[in-house]
């Protein structure tokens, strides 16, 4: 029950840095169409450059971080301006790949920086564990998965409230009637990506604050596929509610199901997951079923 | 299918043949003569590439067919190949399979595996789609690694070179006729399925698979008919690696190669027969050219940083793949028939 309880306490609050990094998918897909199939490189970027300004710059964490989160301002900006904006209105096809492509120029640029493979960063967070009931928990993860709330509650304040999150909203609805309307839909796809980076390098600062900076965190980035996968591609909701589901089934699963299978086996589980949702229910928990016409 | 004025066709058969022309026929035998006696004044070095080249060229072929021609984007090719490869190494190595029996069972059980994880495909589109197939790609590289027992795990395996009629193909040259020929035949042989009754129904599915639905496809068995062939291809390209390199580890078949052969289609041309062949020129000798000019360039301006050599391979790849899909989205096959019509237009 102990090792129960220690599973699962890890797991939801991993699950919920998952549920961060999706939500920057999410917002993409719903305000422009794009999957962003660079989401893990985006994540590995940022935790790097978060290294380079902690240890390399020697920067304290109150300027460091804030600069790390206008960087990654910086990256969404440039990406959507100057890989997604000229394929506007082209097919699926060439909007994903082009992704795979800023994910394959965003890895070379990394291990042309920072060509060493593992690095840490300094502690960010108390050290010493907590005790929850019987469990020991890191308080890392526990401060990970506090920021990450705090983050939902922003972002969902922001989406209904602010009037920048509801023209966002609107786009993802329909982008020609929000055109019409006089908004300048292009501006908000650059914001989502903006956004979207945000998220993501937040998400790749609390990882490698837990577990290192190590080119694993491409992977963890591909995790957050499996959590909007499983959640429906377009659900705020569904995002937040996959990610503890995902990293519950990572950390119980791959701690009970190790002994009896092979080593390593919580790396897959969440692509298992991703097959077992595209056989049963393809569209996700919370997603919107689609209706094709010719 | 571009012809010079004053060329009619009489029959049906000469109106479906390929090469039409007296020119036609001696490009075609002055490119195979150059290709069949390379291997001797290429080096080995460059014969190394070639055989690279060869085997690319019909992984991305298979790649083609089911993303260029049906419009299944896969981003789990590297692990068909994988699957392709130890396949054959096993059945060979193991149970004592003559090479050209491992070669075909390698592709048969890539293109189960790929049927597999295409099923979903029947429900699921696009961003789905590519997401199940990265899902393929780790799970395929997982148990590869960790089934050790069969597959020698991240110890890797070592593979006997190919023999054909019990004379071993141990040397590059031997290698590259025996790739090169393997590579005629593929980009033959889909050529002509990309005009028949399956290759247009690819099409169809592609350009809309509800209205080809309407007309009469059967989705199902269409889609999972890409799969078939298009990991078939990558297990015969996989069992080819294979007993070409002598040892396999899964580390050769990673993510970042699924991405690298979704970039060749798309630069090579997708949907087209030669687009392949001009991607994969253009990424492996791109990747050469990098290999031999990087630790130069990083001779002469010390400041560099010191993963210039490793980084700047993918950064050049990925500005290519996504300069392509923003300039030329149709690829070099585009460029090549643009440059055929001015060739024949000439002086005009």
């Amino acid at each position: 029950m102990v090792e129960f309880s220690q599973f699962a306490i890890t797991g939801v609050t991993v699950g919920m840095v998952y549920a961060l990094i999706a939500l920057g998918f999410v917002l993409i897909w719903k305000s422009s169409g794009v999957a962003n199939l660079a989401l893990g490189q985006l994540v590995l970027v940022f935790s790097w450059f978060t290294y380079g300004m902690l240890v390399q710059a020697g920067f304290p964490v109150w300027l460091g971080l804030p600069l790390v989160i206008l960087f990654a301002l910086g990256v969404g900006w440039l990406i959507e301006r100057l890989a997604l904006r000229p394929l506007i209105g082209q097919p699926i096809l060439s909007l994903i790949t082009v992704t795979l492509g800023v994910a394959f120029f965003i890895e070379g640029l990394v291990s042309l920086i920072w060509p060493k493979s593992v690095a840490a960063l300094p502690r960010l967070f108390p050290d010493e564990p907590l005790h929850v009931g019987s469990a020991v928990v890191s308080q890392e993860y526990l401060w990970a998965a506090v920021i990450s709330i705090v983050l939902f509650v922003l972002l969902t304040l922001f989406f209904k409230r602010h009037r920048m999150g509801i023209i966002m909203r609107a786009v993802a609805d329909d982008q020609m009637a929000v055109q019409a309307c006089g908004v300048p839909v292009a501006k908000i796809f650059s914001r989502s990506w903006m956004f979207a980076c945000v998220l993501a390098a937040v998400g790749g600062i609390l990882m490698s604050s837990i577990g290192g900076i190590t080119f694993g965190l491409v992977e963890t980035g591909l995790k957050a596929f499996s959590v909007v996968i499983l959640g429906g591609l377009d659900s705020f909701l569904g995002a937040i509610v996959a990610g503890p589901i995902i990293g519950l089934a990572e950390n119980v699963g791959g701690g009970y199901l190790t002994p009896l299978t092979w080593p390593g086996v919580r790396e897959i589980i969440p692509f298992v997951i991703i097959v077992i949702v595209m056989f049963i229910r393809p569209h996700g928990l919370f997603g919107e079923r689609r209706i094709e016409r010719i | 299918m571009s012809l010079p004025t004053g060329i009619r066709s009489y029959t049906y058969a000469q109106d479906m043949a390929i090469f039409r022309t007296r020119t036609h026929w001696v490009w075609l035998g002055v490119l195979l003569a150059l290709l069949f006696t390379g291997p001797l004044y290429w080096g080995g070095e460059w014969l190394s590439v070639a055989n690279l080249i060869g085997i690319t060229i019909i992984a991305a072929t298979g790649l083609n067919i089911l993303t260029g021609y049906c419009g299944q984007l896969s981003i789990g090719h590297a692990g068909f190949i994988a699957v392709g490869a130890y396949a054959s190494a096993i059945l060979t190595n193991r149970f004592g399979f003559p090479f050209l029996a491992g070669l075909i069972c390698a592709g048969g059980v890539a293109g189960l595996v790929g049927m597999i994880f295409g099923v979903p495909s029947l429900r699921v589109k696009g961003f789905y789609l590519a997401i199940s197939t990265i899902a393929a790609q780790f799970i395929i590289i997982w148990v590869i690694n960790h089934w050790t027992g069969v597959t020698g795990g991240f110890n890797g395996m070592v593979v006997p070179p190919a023999s054909i009629g019990g004379v071993s193909l141990v040397s590059q040259a031997s290698q590259f006729y025996l790739i090169m020929i393997i590579v005629i035949v593929v980009v033959f042989l889909t050529n002509n399925l990309t005009r028949s009754r399956v290759g247009r129904a690819f099409v169809a599915i592609r350009d809309n698979d509800l209205a080809a639905q309407v007309m009469g496809i059967n989705l199902f068995r269409y889609k999972l008919l890409a799969f078939f062939i298009g990991c078939f291809l990558a297990g015969i390209a996989g069992s080819l690696f294979a007993h070409w390199t002598g040892f396999l580890s899964a580390e050769n078949f990673t993510m970042t190669d699924s991405i690298l052969y979704v970039g060749i289609i798309i630069i090579g041309g997708l949907g087209t027969t030669i687009g392949p062949i001009f991607g994969t020129l253009f990424i492996r000798l791109l990747q050469k050219a990098i290999t031999l000019i990087a630790p130069i360039i990083e001779g002469a301006i010390p400041t560099l940083p010191a993963g210039f050599t490793t980084g700047i391979g993918p950064m050049v790849f990925g500005l290519a793949v996504i300069l392509f899909l923003i300039l030329e989205p149709r690829g070099l096959a585009h460029r090549w028939s643009l440059l055929r019509a001015s060739y024949k237009l000439w002086p005009f």
